[in-house]
């Protein structure tokens, strides 16, 4: 089942793959990144209980928590030119 | 971006567990995934966050530049003096078992102490390396 599940992982990652390299506009790829980065959220706590080991939840906290925060500081970068400046 | 209240609630709401999760993987690592340079990454990316929602001069006045410098260094210290204090007590640089009563709680005792010591520098040098990084006056172009 598990096995099933991490297939189904990749197969959602390789189409959000494609949708990053033929993005129309940088948000539709930024969208496409905090997506794909979700499902490597899945992929590593699927793995860590295929594998028998779930300390691998730590490790997609960390994952989403980074998503999260980089995908906040892409934009914000975008869309005020600087990481620093409150946006008038 | 400070006008946006879904991420600034976010940001308030997800402050403390951040840190509170920076501080599981830092006294957790020697059971799981962890030590003290993940901790202080991932305690460093809460202050980070919180200087990109709401600009660098309140994350600035939330974390002052001079205590960030004083952790950045008091961490080394920490790392160093543990080393040096065991050579005082007669054995070799950072060999943890003369630190306790037993060399089992000495090792316990100097691996948290080095760990933590670990963990306040990374996570200051983040916080000093974006405060550096993202105080840089660029044009608006693009």
């Amino acid at each position: 089942m598990y096995l099933a599940a991490l297939i189904a992982c990749g197969i959602s990652g390789i189409l959000i793959l494609v949708r990053i390299i033929l993005g129309k506009t940088t948000f539709d790829r930024i969208l496409a990144i905090n997506s794909l980065g979700t499902i490597i959220v899945l992929g590593i706590a699927l793995h860590g209980f295929y594998s028998g080991r779930p300390e691998f939840l730590d490790i997609a906290i960390v994952y989403a928590l980074i998503n999260f925060i980089g995908t906040i500081a892409v934009l914000k970068l975008f869309s005020t030119g600087s990481l620093g400046d409150i946006q008038k | 971006m400070h006008k946006n209240p879904i991420l600034r609630v976010c940001t308030k709401i997800l402050f403390a567990p951040i840190i509170l999760f920076g501080l599981y993987v830092q006294f957790h690592g020697d059971f799981g995934p962890g030590g003290g340079f993940q901790a202080g990454v991932i305690v460093a990316s809460a202050f980070i966050l919180y200087s990109i929602v709401f600009g660098l001069d309140k994350g600035k006045e939330l974390f002052p530049s001079n205590v960030n410098l004083f952790l950045l260094t008091l961490g080394g210290i920490i790392y160093g003096g543990v080393g040096i204090t065991s050579m005082f007590l007669g054995e070799e640089f950072l060999s943890y078992n003369v630190l306790g009563s037993s060399p089992q709680s000495g090792q316990h005792i100097g691996i948290l102490l080095v760990e933590f010591g670990v963990g306040l520098t990374v996570s200051n040098v983040m916080i000093a390396l974006f405060n550096a990084f993202a105080g840089f006056k660029s044009g608006k172009g693009n």
